[in-house]
């Protein structure tokens, strides 16, 4: 089976966390492998260590293996982490003169962005962050252009020349110009960057420079100007550390292109120019995954789910395609960087549970456990109750075999923490009490679920329910219970689907231009032929910018695909809509008709047919590309149906098992020693080292050729 | 009198087929309330102690409802402040209008939408115009409790099997209701008739579908038809779907357990505040006072009638009692008389609006509904601002008096926190959010226009008793402040900023200094018409300080006309951009041409004055107070406030007694030793200047006998003497006046217009108000 001619290793995932760097590697008949080495400053090294651990158990070498893989995905949290601790470049930032401050100011929703709603509420809580750049290291420079475009007062250079001088000479190692409106236009701009880049010149040395209208061209310009600073802030030493990783693997024989996972969902090269969109790429992968797998198995929507120890992140796939936030926030910073739309709430399979003082009543979280795993494991040092030890105190979760049996578990301890901080103030059982909990925790899971999926105008029997990440197949039965989901699907390498994910990625760019485009029913058909040349000329711009990135990795335009978008609203709208355009192309005011019945339509479906208001005209606020490439994915594994009784060896035994506010006997089954066809009726909890696979009473489950566990509701 | 009886209407008691109409159903809720001291006469909570998951899962399904639907409705609209400022708030009630549960949002309006749906209830709805399943009834009067006529709310009854199980209420603060100036909180008008659009819970939908005549109407009372009607449409949109939640909830749940959870959860609510206070103050009482200015003499304030051209003053004691059970009173004996301004409010918006400021820092919770209201009891007595007995008054802009009132409540609460131990919950106040610019006319677009800037939801905080105050971050009505995306104001105003900054010196001086307060200069540009006023305080300031803390700065007015800027722009001569760093140095006034007519000043009321393309207006909103005796400030906190431009150096001196130097590239370093020896002096020149306290009130008290004040402190006591006998009494006692010393309003000649002979809507033929607090 490890005969690299016949069963070559072609693709590979990177997933380098804060504390781990994990590598997994899968053969072209679908098997993989994980690797594991310790993170360290020297991000390449750990690449590599990780690398050799994951193929050792082929037998491998990464000398054997580097020269025939045709793809490598990367994501990771340094860059994250470099911002998070403000350890990045120092900055210099010239805005418009009069407007020094308002990076710092954060636009005063910085000071409680990624607050759990009470503590939005509770003033006293809130804070900001440093500014990325300092007040000192700002400058303005006299200039303005208005709301349409147009210049107020034309840009005063020297005051740039000196600007650019000054930021220099007092050490900043980068500098970012973010001028108002300049996604309107950008000359402005443009003339200034000119300006710094012959100052940095001059003074002989190599100061980069980002324009803002030459990156996020995208109204709102606290969000543009962060993301801008980002590039230069955290994405430029990153940029480095993956040039010296993709030189590392070039030494061992790799001559593919590394690329790395970026928030609008797909994989884009270490080189690109935008490299800040890759700040935020985990979670993502778990969708992107989500998305291959259900085009490889034939379904059409999905409703993802992945559920870790901290947080509950969810998705939709419609019609094979994800939605987009316009404005994601990361790292308590407004950002203008299209983010594959997920919704995350604070609540997780290690959330720590409280009793409200004031009501009386369960609380959970918003913080968590963690890898302290709760009250059940003393070395741990947690003393508050976490979802963990109910659920370890109810059978579903093995105190023997705790993350592979590395951690030993005390549940009577567990039990006597449950009781004195849950159980008893509430007048209830111990049993009632866990039971309890774990059924508002789905509730509230499940409740957000829901209000995603007809927040967006649809319900559940639209969609197949994903569920993956550690603790997916735990929660699953009681997230989708009673929803009418057509299906629910577990893989079972659930625990790694994110890093899965992140290789099944395209290789895409993606950019964006603000547009000011409004057409009333007083609009002449010339208007409307206006309309569509503003827009096919804002794809042409954009249609540049992406070829131009693939240019640089050596793909030529006609291998790759591009695919038109634009944000409608009706005319004075603040928000819009995200719509795939339905024409590849415009050119005649009869295709503006089209344009505006797929808006149309899609509106009323988000948010009911009386919100429709078609009376107040029309506007395009933003045209977008995607451009992408093919690109080699990982094979899903297919395996002969074994037929419908398990094996002897996988099943392990008996364990007591509360649901349904009684204790029944629940069969235990080791995950990895099921078979296709393998169908097992609850209550019963297949286990394997890295996740539980929980399925109580009036449940049963299958388990398909392609490794994946279909969840039914009998 | 004719008989009222709508043929089409409801038949009396069959909305709860039990047999009472909603409002003798109402009535034996409140004689069970009172009665047993538990909402309802719930003294066990049933449901909530034998099934408490149960109970929660309710709670759970009906929060998640209420806060997804507000979401996803506030992307309907088209105005900032809705969506930006997400001025907007739905909120579910039991079917005799108590809250039982809210989104997020302006939590005032869980009052004041219950308080319209008592009205329909008191006044006998259910018959005519009759309550079916589909209707929608708006309602914006003041005198039903709303706050000011631009929060509109839409009440959608929710029918389950034919019964009335509740009500849902979504409000939006709209952009303008056509008052006689421009804006959603604008101050020409004096009285009710000029105040804009008010509708009177009225039936404005049937079938879900809103009605024709309505919806031309109220659009040709408002400039800005495109906001209203797309606010309109958000708040249908929600309160259906929050409708649709409910009747899920009862096929899932049940209707029985729902029906019950609809009260206990109110008595729940109740409790829930108690255990809060028994947690967090001191049994007793708290005197706090606040005042605030109504400058209207000035030539810049236009308004219709002369008996309202008057300097006059808000006075706004309040005494906290805080009982031994965890019961609180709030008692506004003393307050000053309602005036013909646009500040006034009404006791449902005075008392709702309390709870704003409270889930900021008493009770910040989710679970927020009706029962904290049943735990306190309010006192406004009849005839002062918080509780008119006028029915010609205006409101407009009732936040004026408002946040005024509430800044000395957070003061007044933060002493019993500190007294418990709970320093990081203390705060000194709060600022009073404004500026509040306004204006309307023609605007880039060609389109009749009106504006209301809520840059405001971004001051300064007030210093805590561990920290300083945070700068540009929250308003006293909203914890989740935001200034709004410059890019974003300009698409909605003709107004090209010339500015925003951080606004030195504005916080208040302390240990722990207020936040700081910003700053945008706006100029007129691309607008046809257009005027625009100020609204704020300018020379009072009711952000006092706590402590020992210094209030925030005082308010000021920049306006500019014929600046000559197109010419200086071709020039290429200096602009004024930025900061107007110290008022003293008139920055933008060096930046103009000669012949520039500017007005600064501490008049922050005007109404509508004309702007030309090329005008400029300085839009500064407010920093927060401070805390505690500013010479216990750390050095490296005063260097650092100098290094970050938020103080001027001459304040740093003279407050802090900091010493300290300032490097070629302006970097300051505060000379330890230097500033300690100078605030050892500091604090001598302070005991030389000091005079025992009852020495300092013998001079103050021969200063109210020779009634050695100014006018319009006079007229403020007289009126809070004449409608207090009781507080009049407690003055003359505290200064140990003679028994003959009196203060009538008649003998200070300022016009007493409406001052004695008044009309309530309760005196309107066929009209019960609602009544929920004592007068």
């Amino acid at each position: 089976m490890n005969d690299l001619t016949t069963n070559p290793v072609e693709v590979m995932g990177i997933d380098a966390g804060g504390t781990m760097t994990d590598t997994f590697f899968v053969r072209a008949d679908g098997e993989f492998v994980v690797g594991k080495a310790q993170s360290d400053a020297d991000e390449p090294s750990a690449v590599m260590e990780s690398s050799k651990d994951a193929l050792a158990h082929w037998g491998l070498t990464v000398e054997e293996v580097f020269p025939q893989m045709v793809t490598c995905v990367f994501s990771g949290t340094a860059m994250l982490n470099r911002v998070v601790g403000r350890k990045g470049l120092r900055t210099g930032l010239i805005v418009s003169k009069g407007f020094e401050d308002f990076h710092r100011m954060g636009r005063a929703i910085q000071c409680y962005l990624g607050y759990a709603f009470e503590d939005r509420l509770h003033l006293n809580t809130h804070r900001y962050d440093e500014p990325l750049v300092h007040i000192h290291d700002t400058r303005g420079v006299t200039e303005r252009v208005d709301s349409k475009g147009g210049v107020v007062f034309p840009v005063r250079l020297d005051e740039a020349r000196d600007a650019a001088a000054e930021l220099i000479d007092q050490g900043c190692k980068a500098i970012v110009i973010s001028f108002l409106s300049s996604y309107l236009n950008g000359d402005h701009e443009r003339a200034v960057r000119d300006v710094v880049r012959e100052v940095a010149k001059e003074k002989g040395v190599n100061v980069p420079v980002f324009a803002s209208c030459d990156y996020y061209p995208v109204r709102k310009e606290t969000h543009r100007t962060n993301t801008t600073i980002l590039e230069a802030y955290a994405a430029e030493p990153s940029r480095a550390i993956l040039s010296s990783l993709s030189d590392r693997m070039k030494s061992v024989g790799a001559n593919y292109d590394l690329r790395v996972m970026a928030s609008h969902g797909g994989t884009i090269s270490w080189k690109a120019k935008e490299l800040a969109r890759t700040l935020v790429s985990g979670p993502i992968g778990g969708v992107i995954g989500a998305k291959y797998l259900a085009e490889q198995l034939g379904i059409d929507n999905i409703a993802c789910s992945d559920i870790g120890g901290t947080s509950f992140d969810m998705a939709l796939i419609v019609k094979s395609k994800f939605s987009m936030h316009q404005d994601g926030d990361m790292a308590r910073l407004v950002l203008s960087l299209p983010l594959v739309a997920m919704d995350t709430i604070g609540a997780g399979a290690g959330s720590f549970v409280r009793i409200d003082p004031y009501s009386n009543s369960i609380k959970l979280g918003p913080d968590s456990a963690g890898y302290r795993v709760g009250t059940c494991w003393p070395a741990g040092g947690v003393t508050t109750v976490s979802v963990t030890d109910c659920h370890i105190i109810l059978g579903y979760l093995n105190p023997d075999n705790f993350l592979g049996g590395i951690l030993e578990l005390d549940v009577p301890r567990a039990k006597q923490c449950v009781k004195d901080q849950i159980a008893d103030p509430l007048g209830l059982s111990l049993e009632d009490a866990a039971a309890g909990v774990i059924e508002l925790l789905d509730l509230s899971l499940r409740q957000h679920l829901r209000a995603m999926i007809s927040a967006k105008g649809y319900a559940p029997s639209d969609f197949v329910c994903f569920s993956y990440g550690g603790g997916g197949p735990v929660h699953a039965y009681g997230y989708t219970k009673g929803l009418g989901f057509k299906e629910t699907i577990i893989p079972a390498w659930a625990a790694g689907f994110s890093a899965f994910g992140c290789a099944t990625a395209d290789f895409e760019y993606r950019y964006d231009k603000s547009t000011d485009i409004g057409i009333t029913d007083e609009s002449t058909a010339e208007d409307k032929q206006a309309a569509i040349d503003t827009l096919q000329g804002a794809w042409n711009e954009l249609t540049e910018k992406v070829l131009e990135e693939f240019r640089i990795n050596g793909f030529g335009p006609e291998e790759v695909t591009l695919t038109p978008g634009y944000r409608m609203q009706y005319l004075g709208q603040l928000n819009d809509l995200e719509i795939s355009s339905p024409l590849q192309s415009v050119s005649t005011a009869a295709d503006w008709d089209k344009l505006v019945e797929s808006f149309d339509e899609y509106y009323a479906r988000v948010y009911a047919d009386a919100a429709r208001s078609p009376e107040l005209g029309f506007g395009i606020t933003g045209a977008i590309l995607r451009g992408s490439v093919a690109t080699k994915k990982p094979a899903v594994p297919s395996e002969p149906d074994a037929g419908p009784t398990p094996p002897e060896e996988a099943f392990l035994g008996t364990r007591p098992f509360y649901y349904g506010r009684k204790w029944v006997e629940a069969k235990l089954y080791k995950m990895e020693s099921l078979l296709p066809g393998n169908r097992i009726t609850g209550p019963a909890v297949i286990e394997s080292d890295a996740t539980t696979y929980v399925v109580p009473t009036g449940f049963e489950t299958w388990l398909d050729g392609h490794r994946l566990y279909h969840l039914i509701e009998v | 009198m004719t008989s009222l009886q709508n043929p089409l209407g409801t038949k009396p008691g069959s909305l709860l087929k039990s047999g009472l109409t909603l409002n003798e159903y109402r009535n034996s809720v409140l004689e069970r309330t009172a009665k047993s001291g538990f909402y309802n006469g719930l003294e066990k909570l049933a449901f909530k102690e034998s099934d408490p998951i149960g109970f929660e899962r309710i709670f759970s399904k009906v929060r998640a409802g209420l806060v997804n639907a507000r979401e996803v409705a506030k992307k309907i609209a088209a105005s900032p402040i809705v969506e930006q400022e997400g001025e907007l708030c739905f909120t579910l009630y039991n079917a005799i209008g108590d809250c039982v549960a809210t989104s997020t949002g302006i939590i005032i309006h869980v009052g004041t939408m219950g308080a319209a749906i008592k009205y329909m209830i008191q006044n006998d709805w259910e018959s005519n115009p009759g309550i079916e399943d589909g209707d929608m009834f708006t309602n914006n009067d003041c005198q039903i409790g709303n706050v000011h006529p631009c929060d509109i709310a839409t009440i959608v009854p929710i029918f389950h099997d034919g019964i009335l199980v509740g009500w849902v209420g979504g409000m939006t603060h709209v952009i303008d209701t056509g008052a006689v100036g421009p804006g959603s909180m604008s101050n020409g008008q004096i009285q009710r008739f000029g105040d804009g659009i008010q509708i009177s819970c009225r039936k404005t939908g049937r079938k879900d579908v809103p009605l024709r005549d309505y919806l031309h109407e109220s659009q040709r009372n408002v400039r800005t038809t495109k906001y209203w009607i797309l606010d309109e449409k958000t708040r249908i949109a929600g309160a259906h779907m929050i409708r649709d939640m409910l009747l899920e909830v009862i096929e899932e749940e049940g209707a029985e357990a729902v029906e019950t959870f609809m009260y206990e959860v109110v008595e729940d609510g109740r409790r829930g505040l108690i255990s809060r206070i028994k947690a967090m103050c001191i049994p007793g009482k708290v005197k706090t006072v606040a005042f605030v200015d109504v400058p209207y003499t000035h030539e810049d304030v236009h308004v219709p009638s002369t008996f309202a051209k008057v300097d006059s003053i808000m006075h706004a004691p309040c005494e906290i009692t805080v009982n031994a059970d965890g019961t609180w009173r709030l008692d506004f004996e003393g307050c000053s008389r309602w005036g013909w301004h646009t500040y006034n409010t009404n006791p449902t918006a005075f008392t709702s609006g309390i709870w704003v400021m409270m889930t900021q820092t008493l009770v910040p919770t989710e679970r927020i509904n009706d029962g904290p209201r049943y735990a306190t009891s309010f006192r406004c007595p009849k005839g002062t601002w918080t509780n008119p007995d006028d029915r010609r008054t205006a409101h407009a802009d009732a936040w004026h008096f408002l946040v005024s009132s509430w800044s000395s409540l957070w003061r007044g609460l933060s002493r019993t926190y500190f007294g418990r131990g709970y320093l990081e919950e203390v705060n000194a106040g709060n600022s009073n959010p404004c500026n509040w610019l306004q204006g309307g006319g023609v605007n880039q677009d060609g389109e009749i226009h009106a504006v209301n800037s809520f840059e405001t939801a971004a001051c300064g905080t007030g210093a805590c008793a561990v920290k300083d105050g945070l700068n540009h971050a929250a308003a006293i009505w909203n914890p989740e402040g935001d200034m709004g995306d410059i890019e974003i104001w300009e698409l909605a105003e003709p107004l090209l900023y010339m500015g925003r900054r951080i606004k030195t010196n504005t916080g208040g001086y302390g240990k722990y200094r207020g936040g700081l307060g910003y700053e945008t200069l706006r100029m007129v540009w691309n607008s046809t018409d257009w005027t625009m006023f100020f609204m704020g305080n300018g020379y009072m300031n009711s952000d006092w300080g706590l402590m020992g803390g210094y209030p925030s700065a005082t308010g000021y007015r920049f306006e500019a006309h014929k600046t000559g800027l197109k010419k200086r722009i071709a020039e290429g001569k200096s602009l004024p951009l930025g900061q107007d760093r110290d008022p003293r140095d008139k920055e933008f006034e060096k930046h103009l041409e000669p012949g520039a007519i500017v007005k600064r000043d501490k008049q922050c009321i005007t109404t509508e004055e004309m702007f030309d393309n090329g005008d400029l207006y300085l839009n500064y909103l407010r920093g927060g107070p401070g805390l505690g005796d500013p010479l216990d400030r750390e050095l490296d906190a005063i260097q650092e406030d100098l290094n970050e431009n938020f103080i001027l150096e001459e304040f740093a001196q003279k407050i802090y007694g900091a010493v300290f130097t300032k490097d070629d590239v302006g970097v300051y370093t505060v000379d330890v030793e230097k500033t300690k020896a100078r605030q050892a002096e500091i604090r001598k020149e302070r005991i030389a200047r000091g005079v025992p306290v009852h020495e300092w009130m013998k001079g103050e008290r021969q200063n109210i006998i020779d009634k050695k004040a100014s006018l319009s402190v006079q007229q403020m006591f007289a009126s809070s003497f004449y409608l207090s006998p009781k507080f009049l009494a407690e003055f003359k006692e505290f200064w140990d006046l003679p028994d003959s010393w009196e203060l009538p309003e008649e003998e200070l000649g300022t016009p007493m217009y409406g001052a004695r002979i008044t009309m309530e809507i309760g005196d309107l033929p066929d009209v019960t108000p609602v009544v929920m607090v004592e007068e």
